[in-house]
């Protein structure tokens, strides 16, 4: 409370904010979206009358128009968000027409001389009226202190909410503040530790949860919601731009239910201490920890319609798993990131690639690309092409694939964009259909060889 | 946190309950460096590394009972945070921070607002110093703004040599911190490790070859060229690099605030005699210094020629679907250095010169250059058979003893048994030219007939091989041609061999019918 004695004599503002006693319990609640509900329950210091309550502690991107004040016996007149600051431009240009002290140094001697001065305008340079004289605010050069006698009402370091209340009795009082503010957001983050002998990963996961909204919340019990009801608002935030997903992740989703917290169709996460999220700060609190869940690691290449290339290219490493109770990770899966790592032949943990989830059901069957595999390939040729009528064409393909690899590997060959009535005439092994335009193969690749699949398509156009 | 506003709360007392360690300097640290996951081929761009690390430090703790704040120092600036991984505490760890507030003088005086301070003003005269106690009202918009006894005033408008002094206190780092708030049963000292993804790292190989005087074979030589653009340097580390394209989802790195400068912006401070600033030139200036550092900078590393014979190399390793390469001893991977490692040394590959062009069925061409290049197979018949990760290649041929440069190009990633084509540009020497000899037009089909008349001239001593390959109108066909049609990746091709310096002629005929794509 040192501050509040030394500021004995400052303006009201000061005054205000240590009038709030020390009693605070702040509560955050923070969605995916980029934004948060602050509940500060306070015991406020209410006099009997009409007065301005100051909160200058809240957050610095508060949205003004979200706040609620809810107290025992007091009437809110009005709310006031107010962000005219205080700077020495500001300052100078409010004490047009005021008298303001001016001390002179002189340079040689050190010695001080004191003036009063009206001033006259602030237009470019500071304009004064010492006396019967006007003079411009060292013009020359020297060393002139401009001394204030106070700071206007309305300028402040930092933008203030104030809230004007009449009190039916003095006294103090619980109070609850409430209101929404961006810069608060929160995703998961997972480590997938994939152990090859066993095809078996080990999955932790953390909340991640980050404050830019240029303020600290002390000691805040902390909820996390898997969801973001700022519609409007989700998807246009920096960093949210997520360009169109190339693969899905979801295969099957999951339709159980489990027994986390729910809030309508969202799930929450507790944090389970209190804790005090810092401006400009990250902070990652464990959720999920289980091991020796069954995974499978495959191989998959996807093809557009006509695609063919001079060199083979390498096909996507896919790995996949349940997030169900039996077999699987027994949980809800809030989006954010999967890391997966690998042991190196010393037993050293390496990473191998990430893959975004989004929010997923318990359940439900996850397919995720780490990323490219160097040794297995595939070189997709369009061998042929033939009018067969005026709008019938033929197109033979022909997928070369090459194993590098000393085991023998089965790679899912998607061919996707048959559109229309595009019927396959001849394969060189059956095909599946995953949808109406895209067929798949699954062609073993034995080890250290090669395998070639072909098809016939049928199209109009 | 200490630093922030708590005018009036109990909360800054109560952060402080939990004890702050520092985690002791790394005792072994492990540095595996990943490529830009957009790079296909080509080498790295020291101004742009847009690859990244995984960094595992090992340190010892020293942890008292109860709950501590476990700082660790000096990990790379690029740290991705809420990548890291913190394994060997019995007791597990409660929550991981990631503080990006530094110490700046802005965070000083924001830290410092509404307390007391101390306002100290030197004579320039005598140099003597007075200390004035003072309260910061308000650093907002550059400008600062105090309380003395005197009165208000703004600081640094008087022309006076004015400053503040701050109390001591606050827990701000230079760096970004990473900290983990842990709770432990008893005091312990522990071996930990933190492993985390820093950005800020790429690395390439650098291929050399040297082509025989018979240009029938050739010596490959490569290097790996790793970097790392991070303040922060490994010493004696364990090194890798990792080859095959991992999935890196975009993710902003948090931001790092490193305070706005105290500009002590005053009111308007214009006066009777002003006259045009001089800040343009100084402006100009240095913005051609930086431009001079940047050419700098864009200096790639020099492909160094091979000369010593017993080099250390890299050793390869499976790690699941991607290459590891391991540097075989310890290495310091400095702050801000580019470092290179012997990958591969191989003699004697054979390889064969190959001429090439395309010649496209809709266009004639009075004479173009053909283009060379040299062709072998990544298998152990051809003294390789073993994974070439990407990079760039230089070609060099002997000239009186003396290795030149041929051409410089690129390589993708290379598995074994693949076809390896290294690219020696144009040759001038090979020209060719194409001609529509004839269109006939059948109705009323609307089938279309094209005779094409390709000619081929060598100007070079020996006999050269040309490969010409034919792209077609889609659904076109070659019904026609005076020499064998083959094929290369579905696309018709034809393949002459042409004299020492003579020349070839190829005439075709395709059919189609009016369709108007090529393919």
């Amino acid at each position: 409370m040192r501050a509040a004695v030394f500021c004995a004599g400052c303006s009201l503002w000061f005054l205000a904010s240590a009038a709030a006693t020390a009693e605070r319990t702040l509560a955050v609640t923070i969605y995916n979206g980029d934004l948060a509900l602050v509940q500060d329950r306070r015991d406020i210091d209410v006099k009997d009358g009409r007065q301005r309550l100051e909160f200058p502690d809240v957050s610095a991107q508060i949205r003004p128009e979200t706040v609620t004040l809810t107290a025992t016996d007091i009437a809110i007149v009005e709310q006031n968000f107010d962000f005219d600051l205080l700077t020495p431009a500001k300052l100078m240009e409010k004490a047009v027409g005021q008298e303001v002290t001016i001390v002179r140094v002189n340079p040689a001697t050190g010695v001080e001389s004191r003036e009063q001065a009206q001033v006259l305008a602030t237009n470019g340079g500071v304009v004064l009226k010492i006396g019967q004289r006007i003079e411009v605010l060292r013009d020359d050069g020297l060393p002139v202190r401009v001394i204030f006698d106070k700071v206007p009402d309305n300028l402040r370091a930092r933008p203030t909410l104030s809230v004007t209340v009449v009190g039916t009795h003095s006294g103090v009082r619980h109070a609850t503040l409430s209101y929404l503010t961006p810069g608060l957001s929160w995703k998961a983050d997972y480590v997938a530790l994939f152990d090859e002998g066993s095809g078996k990963i080990d999955v932790q996961g953390w909340v991640t949860l980050s404050n830019s909204s240029g303020s600290s919340y002390e000691n805040a019990q902390t909820l996390l919601v898997a969801g973001s009801p700022d519609e409007a608002g989700s998807d246009a935030g920096p960093g949210n731009y997520r360009p169109v997903r190339p693969r899905p992740t979801l295969q099957s989703p999951g339709t159980e239910s489990g027994n986390r917290e729910r809030l309508g169709d969202y799930y929450l996460y507790p944090l389970a201490e209190r804790t005090t999220i810092a401006n400009l700060q990250t902070k990652q609190v464990s959720f999920l920890d289980v091991h020796g869940v069954p995974a499978e690691h495959g191989y998959e290449f996807q093809n557009r319609w006509l695609a063919t290339s001079d060199s083979a290219l390498s096909v996507r490493s896919v790995y996949s798993f349940s997030s169900g109770a039996h077999a699987g990770l027994g949980d809800q899966l809030p989006a954010g990131i999967l890391r997966f790592y690998m042991r190196d032949k010393r037993g050293d943990p390496q990473f191998i690639g990430e893959s975004r989830i989004d929010h997923t059901p318990m359940g439900s069957t996850l397919s995720l690309a780490t990323g490219d595999a160097f040794d297995v390939k595939v070189k997709p040729i369009v061998a042929k092409r033939k009018h067969i009528s005026t709008f019938d064409w033929q197109t033979d393909v022909r997928y070369e694939l090459s194993n590098a690899l000393p085991r023998d590997v089965v790679v899912k060959v998607l061919q996707s964009g048959l559109w229309g009535d595009t019927r396959i005439t001849a394969e060189s092994q059956e095909s599946g259909r995953r949808s109406a335009d895209t067929a798949e193969w699954a062609v073993k690749v034995p080890a250290n060889g090669t395998a070639s699949l072909t098809a016939s398509f049928e199209s109009r156009y | 946190m200490a630093m922030s506003i708590c005018a009036g709360s109990i909360a800054c007392a109560s952060a402080a309950t939990a004890a702050d360690i520092a985690a002791e300097p790394p005792v072994d640290v492990a540095v595996t460096v990943y490529r830009a996951p957009t790079r296909v081929h080509g080498s790295i761009d020291l101004n742009h590394l847009n690859g990244f690390a995984l960094v595992s430090e090992t340190r010892l703790v020293h942890l008292p009972a109860g709950e501590s704040r476990l700082r660790f120092e000096g990990v790379a600036d690029g740290i991705e945070a809420q990548s890291a991984i913190i394994t060997g505490l019995p007791d597990g760890v409660m929550e991981k921070n990631r503080d990006a507030k530094v110490l700046s003088p802005a965070a000083l005086l924001a830290a410092a607002l509404a307390k007391p301070v101390e306002l100290v003003r030197t004579n320039r005269k005598t140099g003597q110093t007075v200390r004035v106690p003072a309260t910061i009202l308000s650093d907002a918009g550059g400008g600062v703004v105090f309380r003395t006894a005197a009165g208000i005033e703004a600081l640094r408008c008087s022309g006076l040599p004015e400053s503040f002094s701050f109390e001591p206190g606050g827990n701000l780092s230079a760096r970004p911190s990473l900290s983990a708030l842990v709770r432990s049963r008893a005091a312990l000292t522990q071996r930990i490790t933190l492993s985390y993804l820093s950005r800020g790292f790429d690395w390439a190989a650098d291929y050399s070859a040297t082509l025989s005087a018979d240009e029938r074979s050739m010596d490959l030589g490569a290097w790996v060229t790793l970097a790392n653009s991070n303040g922060t340097g490994f010493p004696s580390a364990n090194t890798q690099v990792v080859a095959g394209r991992v999935n890196r989802e975009n993710e902003a790195v948090e931001p790092f605030d490193l305070g706005d400068p105290i500009l002590a912006l005053c009111w308007p401070r214009g006066s009777t005699s002003d006259s045009p600033p001089s800040e343009l030139r100084v402006a100009q200036d240095s913005a051609s210094f930086s431009m001079k550092r940047t050419t700098m900078m864009m200096a790639a590393p020099a492909i160094a020629q091979l000369t010593a014979t017993a080099q250390h190399k890299v050793v390869e390793e499976q790690l699941g679907d991607l290459k590891l390469y391991r540097v075989p001893e310890r290495t310091t991977v400095a702050g801000r250095q580019s470092k290179q490692v012997r990958l591969l040394d191989r003699a004697d590959i054979p390889v064969t010169t190959i001429y090439s062009a395309v010649v496209a069925a809709n266009e004639q061409r009075t004479s173009f250059a053909a283009e060379r290049l040299l062709r072998t197979i990544n298998d152990a018949a051809h003294h390789l058979g073993l994974p070439l990760p990407s990079g760039s290649i230089a070609v060099f041929a002997r000239h009186d003893g003396q290795p030149l440069l041929l051409h410089e190009s690129t390589v993708r990633d290379l598995a074994v048994n693949e076809e390896v084509e290294m690219q020696l540009g144009l040759s001038t020497d090979v020209q060719v030219a194409i001609t529509h000899e004839n269109v006939g037009v059948t109705l009323p089909a609307v089938t279309r007939e094209q005779v094409e008349r390709v000619q081929i001239s060598n100007a070079r001593p020996v006999p050269i091989q040309i490969e010409l390959r034919v792209a077609l109108y889609d659904g076109a066909q070659v019904i026609r041609a005076d020499h064998p049609l083959g094929s290369k990746n579905g696309q018709p091709m034809f393949r002459l061999e042409v004299p020492p310096e003579g020349s070839a002629a190829l005439r075709y005929q395709l059919q189609y019918q009016n369709q108007t794509t090529i393919r």
